[in-house]
């Protein structure tokens, strides 16, 4: 691992202004990045310890939603009654991510801005990445490519974006809150993810020096909600397909649904089309086939990857039959 | 020589779970692995290594970038001896020396104070190379549209080659009911021990060199750095540091790394650590041979086996290695625990350009385990029988012969382990549960059977040619100690050898330690593999016990009935007469043993562990996920010597089978691994291995430590067949390679459509 300076800020203007300049990172749990650092792909010159900051509160908010700080550990926000209650999606997501261990290191922020698990990122000796070495190329759309992306890629990357918690917060449609050297801003989580295109190398809408504060999550008020993950092994493993629904259902009918896929997209993924199908309709099984049709229909695999298509819809199907039983 | 211990009943400490020797220290983290040793003044070691499967080197250039001064570079032309690997064969270079044959094949060494600057410098060179076309597979290899080994040999390309015949099975085709056919095939496979590979080395004028490290066999090393250093058996000495973890895969490898650590040291006049990372550890070092067999097989009407032809291929990697002998074990487990009149089986290892495969647990029986248990469910169903009534017709007996012609002398008890199998696991009623409730169920249950053997210690007459040596002797301090080479990676070495010598001394088990695993100070034991150590080593060390206690009745006057001080007094009074206390055994093949190596017939292994598992799987016919649920094992090794550590080996070995089965690809682009870390090569997890239960019957072998067999292998073979078995009978379908990952089982179901009304929770 290279050297680097260690500031340890108290509060989080001081975060902020210590993390404006290049080559700086803020750390949190450090689940993703010392991985990284350890194999010499992220390479700052400066880590920013956010760990005391005062962002690890989760509140009720009068209109009915949740504010969760950028600080509250996975485990927490698993374990949290509200979220166990009104936010069933996130916890299931939260709970089939990693292990134990790193639940209880990895954070709210952190996790939002967890970085792809593709072979070719993760190792320089590894050939050409576009994300890792911007204008190299991408190994892995040739190469080792079963667990990539289908959905969102370009002929930059096709790296799959690994997150279980981000695809429930995109279900609930989190607000994300951002604090900066211009000040404080709110994106909607559907916004703050970039898809590849020919600059893979940047994820999100996050400025140098940004920091995320917390998350606001609506009210998700009589909804039904699930989140189904199918991997290779039972846990301590990524999705090759996952599906987060949040519906609301009367008599039978689908009054609304949010529909987002993990496993499969370059960014978390909403589902829109498939949400459009559903909306209005009769619950039943058919429905939910043409909703996962829509909800694959921009799908594009590559050479090892082309199941991740069918197990995508079928994973749709079943958190929908699941989510509205 | 015989165990003469009799009664089982009277044992103190063999057949107790003693708790292990090393336990506490490791448990309480001062265990010293080889990472955790410094040396005043070492330096740091890495590799350069070939990016090319095949190829000449044309140049090597040194980024002017890196101060270079700093660093101490070693090339072939620093190698004072050979510049071969020392194994079975010596075509393996050290470092490459103007060609390559594989990818991550170690071409330059450099050493650094500071370990932070060596990725950088590794990466700062650069090599030019002359291309040549690569053989990547089996198949391309027995093209030989390419030579790449071998080519003033009348076989090119196959390192090793077996033709073994028992009556004539061409006479046999005629006569029969039914003939099947069939093709099996397994893939690599990782040993994923939690330690990577490491090693410390240092060079002095007067002392040679000594080489500290994670290791399995002290005397191969030393065998091996003998001859790139071209120095004299004292000037080596090779001492094993705690070691996280090996299943054969630091049974040949070391000897690479100590080498490679070695040469810096001699050129740098300094110590040297080189600790590999995970993702170079997984790249560079051995993985289990990948396979093919071919099994066509004649049987009567009853389903007797009439005939047996096998034609087995592995991929042996670049260089020969140990790709012969496990060819040779590969070949002897190929008929499964079956008598067959007429076998003909011909088997090669073929040489490829990707990174040497090697030993790994189970030593080429997996493989072929696999094809002939996956073939007798193929026969089942051509024949119309039950698989289970199959395997009972065609068990082998005591008094059958195998097909090397060697008599089953020792009892075989394959009936009795099979209808264990069946009562423990409720076989027929969980069958006929689950064929009534897929009916109705995506999630498709099924269950299966795998009957298999493993041979214990060497093949043939490799315990004759090891002349293994081994003992105990008395220290001032008044402890026993256990003189081996044999070593503990967490099987359980140390325990067991410990508890064979307080047994055999009548002594306590906290009375014994072990020496330090240092070839200056033990004898040669020979290596730590092939399910020899509780048999063969740990006879050894019952017969130096009996023989000490024998010396101490004759030379001190050691009473029939004497306590632990009479024990110790009677040692002193051995050593004021001749010295020291100390007594050691030397190999003796039980009798009537005989083997050929000509023409491969004989008594293959002294003795055999014989298994009859059962696995339970639940397939995902809509997620496409194959789930073993539930796993038991009924096995026969012998007197079982620590009923914990046995357990605990059957169940390791289930869910290493497990992960062979299911889950463990490995990803090869032009013979490198590309999925060379933890997040992309799928191991099990807790989660996904079931309960394993296990049972043993035990009948003692009279030529092992107090009736015990080899235990570590056996629960490797029978796992992934009884899966595989499994999940042809809740689905229908039958699969014949593994790793069976959910995508191979999708695109089976695919063409059958999907309907969503079934698909539930």
């Amino acid at each position: 691992m290279n050297q680097f300076n260690y500031l340890h800020p108290a509060s989080t203007d001081q975060a902020v202004s210590s993390a404006s300049s290049d080559g700086s990172k803020f750390i949190a749990g450090g689940t993703t990045l010392v991985d990284l650092m350890k194999l010499y792909v992220e390479n700052p010159s400066t880590l920013v310890d956010v760990n005391d900051l005062p962002l690890a509160q989760v509140e009720s908010l009068p209109n009915g939603g949740l504010r969760v700080g950028a600080m509250v550990r996975n485990s927490d926000l698993a374990f949290h009654p509200t979220v166990k209650e009104k936010y069933a999606v996130l916890s299931e997501a939260l709970l089939s991510g990693a292990s134990p261990q790193l639940r209880n290191m990895a954070t709210t922020g952190g996790n939002l801005l967890q970085r792809t698990r593709c072979p070719y990122f993760r190792d320089v000796t590894a050939g050409p990445c576009n994300k890792r070495n911007p204008g190299t190329g991408c190994s892995a759309i040739d190469g080792f490519n079963r667990t990539m992306a289908i959905l969102g890629t370009s002929d930059h990357c096709i790296a799959t974006h690994p997150s279980d918690m981000d695809v429930a917060m995109t279900a609930l449609e989190a607000l994300i809150f951002i604090e900066g050297p211009k000040g404080k801003r709110s994106v909607p989580i559907n916004d703050f993810y970039k898809l590849p295109g020919d600059t893979p190398h940047i994820e999100n809408v996050l400025e140098p020096g940004e920091l995320i504060t917390h998350v606001e999550i609506p009210p998700a008020i009589s909804t039904k909600q699930h989140y189904l993950k199918l991997r290779d092994r039972a846990s301590y493993e990524f999705a090759l397909a996952s599906a987060a629904v949040v519906a609301r259902v009367e008599g039978g009918h689908i009054h609304s649904v949010r529909i987002a896929m993990g496993g499969v997209g370059t960014r978390p993924w909403r589902a829109h089309e498939a949400e459009a199908v559903l909306t209005g309709k009769p619950a039943t099984p058919a429905h939910f086939q043409a909703a996962a049709e829509a909800a694959l229909r921009g799908a594009k695999p590559h050479t090892e990857n082309a199941f991740k298509v069918e197990l995508a819809k079928r994973c749709v199907i079943r958190a929908l039959k699941v989510a509205t039983a | 020589m015989t165990d003469d211990s009799t009664n089982p009943a009277q044992r103190r400490v063999v057949g107790t779970p003693q708790i292990r020797k090393e336990g506490a220290e490791k448990v309480l983290g001062r265990a010293k692995y080889v990472d955790d040793i410094e040396f005043p003044g070492m330096w740091h070691g890495a590799t350069v290594r070939s990016t090319i499967p095949r190829g000449r080197i044309l140049a090597i250039h040194f980024d002017e970038s890196v101060p270079w001064h700093e660093f101490v570079i070693v090339t072939a032309a620093d190698i004072p001896g050979n510049n071969h690997i020392q194994m079975i064969a010596a075509d393996q270079p050290c470092l490459a020396d103007g060609a390559v044959n594989h990818c991550d094949e170690p071409i330059l060494l450099i050493a650094h104070p500071d370990k932070r600057l060596l990725p950088q410098a590794v990466a700062s060179v650069r090599i030019d190379y002359e291309e040549l076309p690569a053989v990547l597979s089996i198949e391309e290899s027995e093209s030989k549209r390419e030579i790449i080994w071998g080519a003033d040999t009348s076989t090119p390309n196959v390192f090793k080659e077996f033709v073994l015949q028992k009556g004539n099975v061409d006479e046999a085709w005629s006569s029969a009911a039914c003939i099947v056919e069939g093709e099996y095939s397994t893939g690599a496979q990782e040993h994923l021990y939690i330690e990577n590979n490491g090693m410390i080395a240092d060079y002095s004028d007067d002392g040679g060199i000594t080489v500290w490290g994670s290791l399995q066999c002290p005397f191969y090393v030393h065998k091996s750095l003998m001859a790139v250093f071209n120095l004299p058996e004292d000037k080596v000495r090779v001492i094993q540091t705690e070691t996280g973890g090996a299943f054969g895969g630091k049974e040949d490898y070391p000897s690479i790394i100590a080498s490679h650590a070695a040469l810096l040291a001699l050129k740098a006049r300094r110590p040297i650590k080189m600790i590999y990372d995970r993702m170079e550890d997984l790249a560079a070092t051995t993985k289990r041979h990948p396979s093919r067999t071919r099994h066509r097989t004649a049987v009567d009407k009853d389903g007797k086996l009439l005939a047996m032809e096998i034609e087995i291929a592995t991929d042996g990697g670049a260089y020969s290695t140990l790709s012969s002998t496990v060819l040779s074990r590969a070949t002897l487990h190929a008929t499964g625990p079956y008598v067959c009149p007429n076998i003909r089986i011909r088997s090669r290892a073929w040489a490829t350009n990707t990174v040497p495969y090697g030993a790994f647990r189970g030593f080429g029986a997996p493989q072929t385990i696999f094809a002939i248990e996956r073939h007798m469910e193929h026969i089942a169903l051509a024949v119309g029988m039950d698989p289970v009534e199959l395997r009972r017709r065609n068990f082998l007996h005591d008094g059958d012969t195998t097909a090397t012609q060697q008599i089953m002398r020792e009892p075989v008890i394959l009936d009795q382990l099979l209808d264990r199998a069946l009562a423990v696991s409720d076989f027929y009623a969980k069958r006929e549960r689950y064929a009534r409730e897929n009916a109705t169920n995506p999630v498709k249950c099924g269950i299966g059977i795998a009957a298999f053997y493993h041979g214990s210690g060497f093949t043939g007459s490799g315990e004759r040619r090891l002349n293994s040596l081994a003992g105990v002797d008395v220290t001032l301090q008044g402890k026993v100690r256990v003189l081996v080479s044999s070593t503990e990676f967490g099987q359980g070495t140390n325990t067991i050898l410990a508890q064979i010598a307080a047994e055999a001394l009548g002594i306590s088990y906290d009375d014994v330690e072990m020496a330090p695993s240092d070839t200056h100070l033990i004898p040669n034991s020979g290596p730590t593999v092939a399910s020899r150590t509780s048999m063969v080593v740990g006879h050894l060390i019952q017969r130096s016990g009996r023989q000490l206690i024998q010396t101490l009745k004759e030379a001190a006057n050691l009473s029939d009935n004497y306590t632990r001080h009479d024990f110790f007094a009677a040692c002193e009074l051995l050593r004021a007469r001749d010295g020291e206390v100390k007594s050691l055994s030397r190999y003796e093949a039980p009798p009537n043993i005989y083997w050929n190596d000509d023409t491969y017939t004989g008594e293959a292994y002294p003795a055999f562990a014989w298994a009859v598992y059962v696995a339970e799987v639940a397939v995902d016919t809509i997620t496409y996920s194959a789930e073993v649920i539930d796993f038991h094992t009924v096995q026969e090794v012998g007197t079982v010597l620590n009923p914990t550590l046995a357990a605990g080996q059957i169940e390791g070995g289930v869910a290493q089978g497990i992960g062979y089965a299911l889950y463990e690809k490995v990803q090869l682009k032009n013979g490198h691994m590309f999925n060379n870390q933890m997040t992309n090569y799928i191991m099990p997890t807790a989660q996904d291995v079931p309960p394993i239960h296990v049972y043993f019957e035990q009948i003692p072998f009279a030529y092992g430590a107090f009736g015990a067999k080899g235990i570590g292998e056996l629960p490797h073979d029978g796992p992934a067949p009884a899966i595989l078995n499994a999940i042809q009978n809740a689905t229908g379908e039958s699969f014949s390679a593994i790793p069976l990952l959910p995508e191979d089982i999708f695109l089976r179901f695919a063409s059958y459509g999907l309907d969503p009304e079934n698909i539930t929770a």
